[in-house]
């Protein structure tokens, strides 16, 4: 029922909008709310409850109690009071099963039957226990609320914003737009937010509205919800004034639709110039409440019965209508028509972003409510969140006459009533907590707003206790119900790609993720890529691996403690394998270390390993009081690594550095340029035969890629993937720390004892792989293949079986072109670790046996890779 | 039916505390009260005190995010979860309390050929073992869970996952309540805001307790604090190798049934799954700083929806509800520290990290066993505290970290 223009209303008459309820289109004004149009239109019944389908109207009109959510353009619980009006908007009903006016299942609020007594679904289908998966299937569909979408895609765009002030106020009612100018008189930074639905009178300070504080996190970080931008404001200083809630009475009947609560009943008038009804009942509990008799009146809503709760008693108050709408109230036994009764007790400071904040909460037994205590430091409480709310009614806990025919609920959102939270603590749920999780009041969509103070008074009483005694329950953000779509922000998960990733495209590479690298895994087939590494020439992109520089004096003493082999007696220019150990001795990353200068090296990493080695660096740095910088330079260095017998031909080719065995050795990192790029050439060999790694600016990545491709055509180059890579390492025996080791692993078992200097006087593990030693090994890694005329090769992650029972783990395998057999990585009892020993493997859905090789398939000494 | 209607109490009013009990339990979560159950009702050892510094389930039973299951790596946990998962199979009827087990099924999400290794060592582990428990490849994950993002386009595609067809989850209260009404009928007394503040021991070996209502004298005292593990054993002088961390969730508004089966992406440090009450419940790994303050993190919650929403776009206007937090025991290997301790009499179940829910039956049946036999069950001997003595982990870093 809209009423004739008034002055201060937000809607504006000439701007007509339309949207449509239920497929049919329903008029409105910009300004309106869906909520406030659909009053508008007619409509009553807003929703269907939880539990018993029972029908629910608009209560609040402030979006903190869940009686008017339904689905908008596809977004569930939506609580359409506060929801700005759009065009075009599809607007839909939600948990009915035909239509609100209609409900099937509100037979379950009529007979009652098992599914009425609070926690009854702990008390049945328990038997037969096979019945129990049917019966689920009907409580899962009976419960939860909106239905989302399921082929639905990201449809919004959301972004965040950081912010940082001297003061965030929040809460824009009197006492903080108050705030807000004085810190503006001081000359402070200052940002009030508020949430709405009334508008916030503007002083020239800036206000986000309508805009939510979801909490307060540590640090004074307030993230605010601001249409579809989260703005994380860091404060300096932070002013709540959120104000104080209403609370409902309890009293059968107290949720039917035309039960409303006084402000909920102003916003209609004020805001959207609706008529809330047509004969009222107020029940007030304070000034703002009894003030609102005259607004009814002057909005033509005929006021029967004004009672001031503070000064006239009420003993028993009784709701009746029909069809779910109120009809009459019954006073103390006086029945009174009407169609709109307004009650409210306490208005319960809104204290949870404080309590979130840490403030304590406190029991106000001269007021009836809780009001925070102990704020923390930075943070400040004004006006009514402090517990001035004026002169209130002390309210009984319940209304409730003998003669009852109706249920009286304590929690809105979840069905609860009074009779449950009786029941609740007869049962012996007699701690505040525990009736919380039993009962799940405050549990539901309000967060407590509209039923945590009602629901501890009941409390109190059926316990005989006070609420002090009693307290309130955490407060947990956030401080209302925010989207993932928010807080997740813009749907964005930064993949990483090489500098020449978009040749690896050309060459039609078929690409595989690596962590978040994507990688090419061949380029076609991988085994003749193999072969070709073999006979001739092979390129391979190894960007992705983590690269480091450490520097400083104390570079060479730092290394040295960390890892369990030498570095100090590292020469410049020479190059040395390193695993890195946790404290407690277990493989943690490995990769090689060349040393640049006598202060500077540099260190590589696996490709998932770069940060964690970079923090596990800087740990010990500080600990150890090092004077030694490291510096990530992963993704401003590129690297190939060129190999294969052919490598050292190309690489003359392109640089003037003499690249003989001689002067370039196994294991020796120098400077050059190669094809006039600056490179870092280190003679280093993952695959197996002879080759060079060169690391080098990554801005010139595909031209040296290019010109390796090119210059080496004749030397019979080809690009080589990491499936290749694979087959090659393994047939070398060199283990990926992270595949063929896991968090246990120690270098004595995984089949590195060598690397370990006991001599020194200490490393990081030390102490851990002594006990290691001291108690010999128990499982170790070991190399097997498989007989020749197998086709197939184990899962990697397949079992080695010992007596029935898994006894180790195949971590790597592949088909070997080069054997002409399936060959692998395994973890074996240590009594099975020798050579020729033969192992049973889980495979092709049954067993296969296996040899241990101790050495290298490939190259076992090493020859190739020096020559 | 007639049950249904009959209000019964759960529990006999809170009683006094008297001065000596055969055995004192340390803590009311899960762990504790199903000790106290087992004993009473499986070993006719019924004086028996649970103390809790707090109301029952006030700690991770009744913070956690309650995944089931038994598909673990090592044989030693594979097989002591698989026992676990069994017997909370036949405990709603066992403790006559519908505890809401819901079997949906378990995918463990891999996104790289490391993800799949993982997936296919823990199948083949658990078939070994007689474990429900396989690998499943893009197009049987897109059967089981419809809603799932499968495109080969995201940062993280699905390229596989471990199904379990039995993992489920369960009302998390409610397996606290059943085994405390159990316990209770049983004889057991349980004790809230009860707190320990000290261990007395005399030779080697533990004589009772002292607590904020007084001195209590025990032949044997179980330590089941999960998160205070740490701060109670060290009153009885055995320190442990547990960093204490939190753990974060939350829940969303209730919405109709949108998944029936459990998604845990480590990868992503998320996991999903929708209770019966229709909330979306999502989780993530611990955080990587050692505290006891339960205060929740926004950068938890914004990091947790991003990857939810790279998981199930259709997710993004569904609001979240509450976050809390959790504290959890963390050992060096994921593995539990379960059963003797170098003090006599005085035993622990501590080291349960993100994953101690699920063991709730299987520790209160071995350690209730301890107890009444006085030997350590063959079940638990690999989870014996010495193991840090002798260099014996069990490494479940690969299947307890992010999975739960
Ligand atoms: C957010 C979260 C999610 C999780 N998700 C899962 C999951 O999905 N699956 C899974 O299996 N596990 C999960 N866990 C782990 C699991 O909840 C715990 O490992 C398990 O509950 C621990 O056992 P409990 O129930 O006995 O511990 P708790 O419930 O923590 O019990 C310990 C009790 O000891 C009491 N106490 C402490 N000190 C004293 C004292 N001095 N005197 C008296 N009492 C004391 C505490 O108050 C507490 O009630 C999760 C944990 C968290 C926090
Ligand atoms: S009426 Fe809309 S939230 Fe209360």
């Amino acid at each position: 029922m809209r009423l004739g223009p008034r002055p201060g209303e937000r809607i504006d008459r000439s701007d007509e909008v339309t949207f449509t309820f239920r497929g049919k289109p329903v008029k409105a004004f910009g300004g309106d709310t869906i909520g406030s149009a659909l009053f508008a239109s007619g409509q009553r019944i807003f929703s269907r409850s939880f539990k018993y389908h029972r029908p629910r109207g608009l209560l609040c009109c402030s979006g903190h109690c869940p009686n008017c959510m339904m689905t908008v353009d596809g977004e569930p619980n939506v609580r359409v009071c506060v929801e700005p009006v759009r065009e075009g908007a599809r607007v839909k009903p939600q948990n009915v099963r035909w239509w609100l006016n209609w409900d099937l299942m509100a037979v379950t609020d009529k007979i009652g039957g098992p599914f009425t007594p609070v926690g009854f679904y702990y008390r049945t289908m328990i038997r037969p226990r096979r019945a129990w998966p049917l019966f689920e299937r009907f409580l899962r569909s009976a419960a939860g609320l909106g239905r989302v979408d399921k082929h639905a895609g990201r449809k919004r765009r959301f972004d965040t914003e950081n912010r940082h002030v001297d003061v965030l106020v929040i809460g824009g009612g009197r006492s903080g737009v108050e705030a807000a100018r004085q810190a503006q008189i001081r000359g402070e930074d200052v940002v009030l937010v508020d949430e709405g639905p009334e508008p916030v009178e503007r002083l020239g300070f800036p206000v986000l509205w309508p805009a939510r504080a979801i909490g307060i996190y540590e640090g004074n970080l307030v993230p605010v919800e601001a249409g579809s931008t989260l703005v994380r404001f860091r404060a300096k200083h932070i002013v709540v004034a959120t104000g104080a809630l209403e609370q409902p009475l309890l009293f059968p009947g107290n949720d039917l639709v035309g039960v409303m609560l006084p402000g909920g009943a102003r916003r209609m008038i004020e805001l959207w110039s609706l008529r809330p009804g047509r004969r009222a009942v107020v029940l007030a509990g304070d000034d703002r409440a009894l003030a609102l008799a005259g607004e009814l009146e002057a909005a033509g809503t005929e006021v029967v019965r004004v009672v001031d709760l503070r000064r006239e008693q009420l003993r028993e108050i009784e709701a009746w209508g029909r069809y779910g709408r109120l009809e009459s109230v019954s006073l103390d036994g006086e029945t009174i028509a009407c169609d709109l009764l307004l009650a409210s007790g306490a208005r319960q400071p809104a204290y949870s972003l404080l309590a979130q904040a840490g403030a304590r909460v406190e029991y106000d037994a001269k007021r009836g409510i809780f009001v925070p205590a102990d704020l923390p430091d930075g943070i400040e409480a004004v006006g009514a969140v402090t517990g001035r709310v004026g002169r209130v009614a002390v309210t009984p806990a319940t209304f409730n006459g003998a003669s009852r025919t109706d249920k009286c609920f304590a929690c809105i959102c979840e069905d609860v009533t009074d009779k449950d939270m009786k029941r609740a603590i007869a049962e012996g749920f007699d701690s505040l907590e525990l009736a919380k999780r039993y009962t799940t009041v405050t549990m539901g969509p309000c967060q407590g707003k509209l039923c945590h103070l009602p629901s501890i008074r009941l409390y109190a009483r059926e316990t005989e206790t006070d609420e002090a005694t009693i307290g309130t329950t955490t407060a947990r953000p956030p401080w209302a119900p925010v989207s993932l779509g928010l807080l997740a922000g813009r749907p964005h998960e930064p993949a990483k790609r090489t500098s020449m990733h978009d040749r690896h495209k050309d060459l039609g590479a078929r690409m595989m993720w690596t962590g978040a690298w994507r990688r090419p895994h061949s380029y076609g087939d991988p085994e003749a890529e193999a072969k070709v590494v073999h006979d001739s020439l092979g390129l391979i992109d190894v960007s992705t691996l983590g690269k480091l520089l450490v520097r400083g004096p104390d570079a060479a003493a730092f290394l040295e403690r960390l890892y369990p082999n030498r570095f100090a007696d590292l020469k410049v220019d020479r190059i040395r394998y390193g695993v890195l150990g946790t404290d407690g001795g277990r493989v943690m990353d490995d990769g090689t270390i060349a040393r640049l200068d006598e202060e500077l090296f540099y260190v590589t990493t696996t490709s998932t390993g770069a940060n964690t080695v970079i923090e596990w660096f800087d740990w010990w740095n500080a600990v150890w009081g090092f004077g030694v910088e490291t510096t990530n330079v992963t993704g401003a260095l590129a690297a190939v690594n060129l190999a294969g017998p052919n490598s050292r031909e190309l690489l003359g080719r392109l640089t003037d550095l003499d690249v003989s065995n001689e002067a370039l050795k196994y294991l020796d990192a120098k400077r050059a340029q190669v094809a006039g790029v600056p490179c870092l050439v280190l003679r280093i060999g993952f695959v197996g035969e002879l080759g060079y790694e060169l690391h080098f600016p990554s801005p010139h990545a595909e031209y040296l890629w290019d010109t390796l491709l090119g210059e080496g055509a004749d030397l019979g180059i080809r690009p080589f993937g990491l499936e290749a890579q694979r087959i090659l390492r393994l047939e070398k025996q060199h283990i990926l720390v992270g595949q063929d080791t896991d968090s246990e692993s120690n270098p004595l078992e995984a089949g590195m004892p060598w690397l370990v200097k006991w001599e020194k006087d200490d490393f990081v593990g030390k102490w851990a792989l002594e006990h290691v030693r001291e108690r010999g090994p128990r499982e170790q890694l070991v190399g097997f293949e498989l007989a020749e005329g197998l086709g197939s090769v184990p899962a990697e992650g397949g079992q080695i079986v010992v007596d029935g029972k898994p006894g180790g783990r195949v971590t790597s395998a592949r088909w070997s072109p080069q054997l002409g057999r399936p060959i692998g990585l395994a973890w074996v009892p240590s009594r099975l670790a020798h050579e020729g020993a033969e192992i049973t493997i889980k495979m092709n859905g049954g067993f296969e046996q296996g040899r241990v090789r101790l050495k290298p398939f490939f190259d076992p000494d090493g020859g190739q890779l020096r020559s | 039916m007639k049950d249904v209607f009959r209000v019964q109490r759960m529990w006999r009013p809170r009683a006094k505390l008297r001065r000596r009990y055969d055995v004192v339990i340390v803590g009311g979560g899960a762990h504790g009260l199903a000790t106290a159950y087992y004993l009473a009702k499986t070993h006719g050892i019924t004086d028996v005190a649970v103390l809790e510094k707090s109301y029952i389930g006030s700690g991770a039973a009744g913070r956690n995010t309650t995944i089931i299951r038994a598909n673990y790596r090592t044989p030693q946990g594979a097989e002591f979860y698989k026992e676990s998962l069994r017997l909370y199979e036949g405990l709603s009827v066992e403790l006559d309390f519908n505890l809401l087990f819901s079997q949906q099924g378990h995918l463990t999400l891999a996104h790289s050929d490391r993800g799949l290794i993982t997936a296919t060592e823990r199948a083949e582990v658990n078939q070994l073992l007689g474990i429900d428990s396989r690998l499943v490849y893009p197009d049987e994950i897109a059967g089981l869970c419809p809603e799932i993002n499968l495109s080969q386009d995201a940062t993280w595609p699905i390229v596989g996952a471990l199904y379990h067809p039995p993992g489920g989850i369960i009302r998390h209260d409610a397996v606290v309540w059943g085994y405390a009404r159990g316990a209770d009928r049983g004889g057991v007394e349980i004790h809230p805001y009860t707190e320990v503040t000290g261990i007395e021991r005399s030779n080697g070996r533990v004589t009772g307790v002292r607590t904020n209502r007084g001195e209590v004298e025990a032949d044997v005292v179980i330590s089941c604090t999960a998160g205070w593990s740490t701060l109670v054993c060290d009153l009885a002088g055995v320190p442990l190798p547990i960093t204490t961390h939190i753990l974060q969730a939350f829940v969303t508004e209730p919405i109709k049934p949108f998944l029936d089966v459990i998604i845990v992406s480590s990868q992503m440090h998320v996991y999903i799954s929708q209770t019966d009450r229709g909330e979306i419940l999502i989780g993530a790994e611990i955080e990587p700083y050692t505290t006891y303050k339960g205060q929740s993190t926004f950068p938890f919650v914004e990091y947790s929806a991003r990857h939810t929403l790279e998981l199930f776009p259709q997710l993004e206007p569904v609001k979240v509800l509450r976050q809390w937090t959790g504290l959890c025991d963390l050992s060096p290997d994921y593995s539990p520290i379960l059963g003797e301790t170098e003090v006599e009499n005085f035993h622990v179940s501590a080291g349960w990290g993100t994953y101690g829910f699920k063991a709730a039956p299987i520790v209160g049946t071995t350690l209730a066993e301890l107890v009444a036999t006085g030997r350590t069950p063959k079940l638990i001997a690999p989870f014996a505290l010495e193991r840090f003595y002798t260099d014996t982990l069990v490494s479940e870093l690969a299947a307890a970290a992010v999975s739960h």
